[in-house]
């Protein structure tokens, strides 16, 4: 026989089929068409960004991800369900696409089929699996809703309409195929190639042949009323992100990533900084909840959203959408909460995780930025004390600048005013100069850059605050003022190389300051170390320690730096048992986005709970690499009543303990 | 030398720094005269002339009135200091009967060398000494440097001058500070926190080690200041001052104002990560230690006895 | 209305002083400066005012040199209407009553309505120039206020006794106020203010114009008083100190015996 069937089979090929049919059809697409286009109009109630450069790349990413599904299926469950569904789906478009092509192209005009044979076996079963899947996942997407109601997870109805549709038209589809079947195909070598319609073709097999007819013609009207209804109503459902979210993969920021739009402070004519309306957000920031999916992966990372504070990325991304559409003229600030922006700590864990390339942090720093920079407002006094003691002495301890290179105190380092040849600039940062503990750190790395025969220079009492609390906070003036000044210090010196001990300085130098100027090659001290031991420049003693290890959120999903350290607590002789979460799922310590200078008043303090997970492993000893999660940890430990059992530590103090002499 | 003591009543009493300012004459030597708006109800153990003039009359509070009266005091004892104590008084009174009498003022003298009066400088981390040019001096006497060795005896020859009414501010009365609860006044053990602690989380320890020891804790100025402790437990000129047994001052750097409230505590243990801080001048022990870790570990020490 | 608020440029007290060449006073090398903390709340407290009265005219006085701009600068950030630098750059060794003298004589044709002044500097500490100014000036003063209103013409504070007891004063404008701590919470300069106040306008007077009084009293000596107390200084390894202190504490007092 032919392995072949009749498209429109009993439906007819004729225009009274052909013509309400591509009429429908149009009057989807416009309806499609209009639902956007009033929502662009919303759009573009925001700021003009352009994120159209390297549209070729762009595409080609979007492309990637939206057809791998990567970003989605990263996280299993219930990513790979919807994985699934969408490759079932996709080829179910496909395949419709294939017929619609023969069956009012090629065929009709050419007389050209090639739905048959081999191709049309695969074609069939390929379709039948899909189907079959589609429904399955959906199915499982629809228990996980709507009865394992995981905790956080925003149901609407938008949602039933969605799942209802779907699942109609699927369902649909395969009785459409069944009744065909029954009638045309059942008891032939083709059957077989078509399992889920012959299964279909049996359960309506009882019926007579013109039942079954009537059944097929009219059961296809339906799928295709719905599959219209489904078109026109993509702009005014969840549907819409199969458009959005797509295009948010255009439209992603291409990075460095955690790097901030640097505000002109030169522009005498501006009046406002930051946002506190949707007219000074941008564009993309409306567009973002519009490619949001409320899938909560955000919120379920956020360790603020975990400790009790208020602060939800997904409901502050939303909530912006939503003004926009219905509220134009609310104040951001007051609608989305203040104790809510105050409460991030820029830890990218939303980022990082978001199957839709929404941008989270930006937005929450502009809003700072208004209320820092045109109210001066701050979460609490001590930040305010924090940025005035920076303005008066460089750093936001408030100690005195002058002491500010004492921590290398024998040490033989000079500062490159005095002596400019030098390997690398060591920018050291205002925990490690001035807090007791974190200048143990500084000397361990000094330690080992002398070892291995690195000279080393360093800005001495000159050297200011990277500025990246400050800014992070929202205060743009005061990180500009500071990083101006540090980077004109730096390039009097002259400089080849700088290498940081802190995440956020090295995050700071290596990318904010670009956009001011500096130029010089930045590193971290992991990387920089890790090279000097696989050079063999430095040998350390492989000593005893089983530890875990704290990825910090500035060298890990800032950095994508997880590795180096890795390598270089096992170059200590080091086993890491691994933290439940760890590396991009890393738990933040809390002092990120300009928290170090804050009181931590609402909920669980975020370091206790991050320490706990790292007793859990029953090590002894954590392990990180930033003064910041350092000095958390510290406090943690001791807040959590544990420091007997668990020690936290730099990895430069374990690797200078180790040093070959 | 002659010196004219300017003493306090306020609220009915006549204030104790009036021991002071006789502790300086002493000092100094020479005479001394005395000077009052108060009452004849609450006279000083001085065995001096007193000039009184009725602060029911006057009204405790009128610098105005109460330098007019001065002025004709200084005029009748022609002294060559005028002596008042660095209060919220005697700062208020002092340059106006200075800029009357075209006298140099020096204020808060902590002490006398040789005759040569010495002020502190820069948050009591440094001294200086001074000369003044003028005939007669005007000085003020920072709370607590002066003292006598034993309770002064003596009952003054007391000469009432006239009231006189005017005066270009109007004085309301009082408002009591916040009430109820804490008295460390009365307190024998008292753990003070200061800037040292860092944030307001660590309160907490100091609050406890307080507890460990069976005392009260306290706050120096900054600490109350920044909201972390209620105002009730300042310790200082402008808080309480205290005289426990034990006083133990945490992050304390010793600034003038906190140890004028406390250095009267019989035995004081400061500690401080910085080895130089005025705090240590008064302390009996000083413990060189961040306090943040000291203190915890201290108290469960302290715990375990 | 007028307001007039003066200011002081002070070294941070976190600083490590040294006693300069002179002797005479502490050297300004390694010094980080800043405006003294008792003039921010007044600085705070005249903005407020002149915020509250419309029409006012807020001026800043700041004695010094080159560098005190940058403090004045800030005073103008918060909100002060213009500024005046007196150029002076021998400021620290004038005495308070100078000090008065020179800003007297630029506040005797003004008209002030409100004079803010700080209660004392944070590194001479005398607490004389507000109240010696008031009395050049001849009007009424009230010193070491932590609460300020004022309206039409009248002002009513209270002062900040000894023991947290605080006195209420009122008096009539024109009048100056010293400001202690705690008086307001000082603004943070917001960005826009702190770019307008690059634009303001900022006279500088050489202090020969004004300086029209002698000196009445000179420092002759500065210098780091001597360890005193005969204190005991324990170091070393926090568990042994504990130790130690509780020790001492047994022996030298009734506590923990």
């Amino acid at each position: 026989m032919e392995f072949t069937r009749e498209i429109y089979w009993n439906v007819g090929h004729g225009a009274a089929t052909l013509v309400p049919m591509y009429l429908l059809f149009i009057i989807a697409l416009a309806i499609l068409v209009y639902g956007f286009r009033q929502r662009i109009a919303v759009y573009r109630q925001g700021l003009p960004l352009d994120r159209t450069d390297h549209l070729g790349e762009r595409v080609v990413e979007m492309l990637k991800d939206v057809l791998l599904q990567k970003k989605v299926i990263h996280v299993a469950w219930p990513g790979l369900l919807h994985g699934l569904f969408f490759w079932g789906f996709f080829l179910l478009l496909i395949g419709t696409t294939l017929i619609v092509i023969q069956a009012d192209f090629t065929d009709l005009l050419f007389d050209i089929k090639f739905l048959k044979g081999t191709f049309y076996k695969i074609f069939s079963i390929v379709l039948d699996l899909a189907g079959l899947v589609a429904i399955v996942m959906l199915g499982g997407l629809l228990f996980r809703r709507y009865v394992l109601k995981p905790e956080g997870l925003v149901t609407k109805p938008d949602d039933a309409i969605m799942h209802g549709l779907m699942l109609t038209i699927l369902i649909t589809g395969f009785v459409i195929e069944g009744a065909r079947m029954a009638v045309t195909e059942t008891g032939t070598p083709l059957a077989p190639w078509s399992p889920v319609g012959m299964a279909f073709a049996g359960l309506l097999s009882g019926a007579g042949e013109g039942t079954l007819l009537t059944i097929h013609k009219l059961t296809w009207w339906f799928h295709l009323l719905l599959a219209m209804a489904f078109i026109g109503l993509i702009p005014f459902t969840k549907f819409r992100h199969i458009l959005t979210t797509s295009a948010n993969y255009i439209f992603a920021d291409r990075g460095p990533k955690g790097k901030l739009v640097s505000l002109d402070l030169e522009n005498e004519e501006s009046e406002t900084f930051g946002a506190t309306s949707l007219k000074e957000m941008t564009w993309k920031d409306i567009f973002d909840a519009d490619a949001c999916t409320l899938c909560k992966r955000c919120q379920d990372r956020c360790p603020a959203w975990a400790t009790g504070k208020p602060l939800s990325p997904m409901t502050v991304v939303n909530q912006i959408g939503e003004a926009a559409f219905t509220a134009p003229d609310s104040q951001l600030i007051e609608l989305i909460g203040k104790d809510v922006l105050w409460s991030c700590t820029t830890c990218r864990a939303c980022q990082e995780i978001c199957p839709a390339a929404i941008e989270h942090i930006g937005k929450i720093i502009e809003l700072r930025r208004s209320m820092v920079l045109m109210e001066g407002e701050f979460p609490g006094d001590e930040v305010m004390a924090a940025m005035e003691a920076t303005e008066v002495n460089g750093n936001p301890l408030g100690i005195g600048y002058a002491t500010r290179g004492d921590w290398a105190e024998g040490l033989g380092v000079k500062t490159v005013g005095e002596d400019g040849d030098v390997d690398i600039l060591y920018f050291v940062g205002c925990y490690a100069s001035f807090d007791k503990r974190n200048i143990a750190v500084a000397r361990s790395f000094i330690q080992l850059c002398q070892a291995a025969g690195v000279k080393v220079g360093i800005l001495g009492r000159e050297e200011k605050c990277c500025g990246e609390p400050m800014r992070k906070m929202g205060n743009e003036y005061l990180y500009q003022t500071l990083a101006n000044e540090n980077i004109e210090l730096i390039n009097a010196a002259g400089v080849k190389k700088i290498v940081t001990t802190c995440p956020h300085c090295y995050n700071t130098l290596a990318k904010d300051y670009r956009d001011l100027g500096l130029e010089v090659e930045v590193e971290p001290y992991t990387v920089f170390l890790e090279r000097l031991i696989n050079d063999g420049r430095l040998k350390v003693t492989a000593a005893d320690l089983t530890c875990t290890y704290h990825d910090s959120c500035y060298l890990g999903r800032h950095n994508d730096i997880y590795d180096p350290p890795r390598a270089l607590i096992r170059a200590a002789g080091g086993t890491v048992v691994e933290m439940e979460r760890n590396r991009a799922e890393a738990f933040c310590c809390s002092a990120g986005g300009g928290r170090i200078m804050a009181e931590e008043k609402i909920g669980e303090r975020i370091n206790i709970r991050r320490v706990q997970m790292a007793q859990a492993t029953g090590v002894g000893v954590l392990v990180s690499n930033c003064p910041f999660c350092l000095t958390m940890f510290e406090d943690g430990v001791k807040g959590a009543g544990i420091e007997e059992s668990l020690r936290p530590r730099d990895i430069a103090e374990i690797l200078a303990e180790r040093i070959v002499k | 030398m002659k010196i004219l003591l300017v003493a306090e009543y306020r609220d009915g009493k006549l204030l104790g720094s009036v021991n002071e300012l006789i502790a300086f004459a002493a000092k100094m030597g020479g005479d001394s005269a005395m000077f009052v708006v108060g009452s004849e109800a609450a006279l000083p153990a001085y065995d001096g002339k007193l000039y009184l003039a009725d602060a029911a009359a006057c009204g405790e509070f009128n610098p105005d009135v109460h330098k007019q009266l001065l002025l004709e005091v200084v005029a009748k004892e022609q002294p060559d200091m005028i002596a008042l104590s660095h209060s919220s008084y005697g700062w208020d009174l002092a340059p106006r009967i200075a800029f009357a009498l075209k006298a140099a003022q020096v204020s808060e003298v902590v002490e006398v060398e040789d005759g040569v009066l010495v002020v502190s400088a820069c948050n009591a981390k440094l001294r200086r000494t001074v000369n003044p040019k003028t005939k007669q001096t005007v000085v003020t006497l920072q709370a607590g440097a002066f003292g006598l060795a034993e309770a002064p005896t003596g009952s003054p020859t007391v000469e009432k001058i006239g009231a006189a009414g005017g005066g270009r501010l109007e004085f309301g009365g009082y408002e009591a500070a916040e009430a109820g609860g804490v008295d460390l006044s009365k307190a024998e053990i008292i753990v003070s926190a200061g800037r040292g602690i860092g944030k307001p989380e660590n309160v907490e320890m100091i609050a406890a080690l307080a507890k460990a020891l069976k005392g009260e804790y306290g706050a120096s100025r900054p600490v109350v200041d920044s909201g972390w402790v209620e105002h009730k437990r300042q310790v200082g000129t402008t808080g309480q001052t205290v005289t426990p047994k034990l006083y133990l001052a945490c992050g304390i750097s010793g600034a003038i104002q906190h140890l004028a409230g406390m250095k009267k505590s019989e035995f004081i243990v400061a500690i401080n990560t910085d080895k130089d801080a005025p705090i240590g001048d008064v302390a009996d022990v000083l413990v060189v230690a961040d306090l943040k870790q000291f203190v915890p570990l201290l108290t469960e020490k302290i715990k375990l006895l | 209305m007028k307001i007039l608020v003066c200011i002081k440029q002070v070294p941070d007290m976190e600083s490590k002083f040294k006693v300069a060449a002179s002797g005479k006073w502490y050297d300004t090398a390694d010094l980080a400066w800043r405006m003294n903390e008792y003039d921010e709340y007044a600085v705070e407290q005249a903005v407020q005012v002149k915020e509250q009265v419309g029409g006012a005219d807020l001026t800043v006085l700041c004695i010094g040199g080159e560098q005190v701009k940058e403090t004045m600068k800030k005073a103008l950030a918060m909100g002060c209407d213009r500024g005046v630098h007196v150029a002076d750059d021998k400021a620290a060794e004038k005495e308070p009553f100078e000090i008065a003298g020179i800003i007297a004589e630029f506040a005797r044709d003004k008209q002030f309505d409100l004079i803010f002044t700080g209660m004392q500097s944070q590194d001479r500490g005398s607490a004389q120039v507000g109240v010696l100014v008031a009395e050049m000036l001849g009007i009424p003063s009230i010193s070491t206020i932590v609460q300020f209103a004022y309206a039409d013409g009248r002002i009513e504070t209270r002062r900040e006794l000894e023991g947290g007891v605080k006195a209420v004063v009122k008096a009539m404008a024109p009048a100056l106020v010293t400001c202690q701590l705690g008086l307001n919470t000082p603004r943070y300069p917001t960005l826009p203010n702190i770019m307008k106040a690059k634009k303001k306008e900022l006279l500088s007077l050489p202090v020969a114009d004004l300086l029209k009084v002698d000196a009445r009293q000179e420092t002759t000596k500065m210098y780091f008083p001597a360890k005193k107390g005969g204190g005991l200084v324990l170091e070393g390894e926090l568990g042994q100190l504990a130790d130690q202190l509780i020790q001492i504490l047994k022996e030298k007092t009734g506590v923990l015996a």
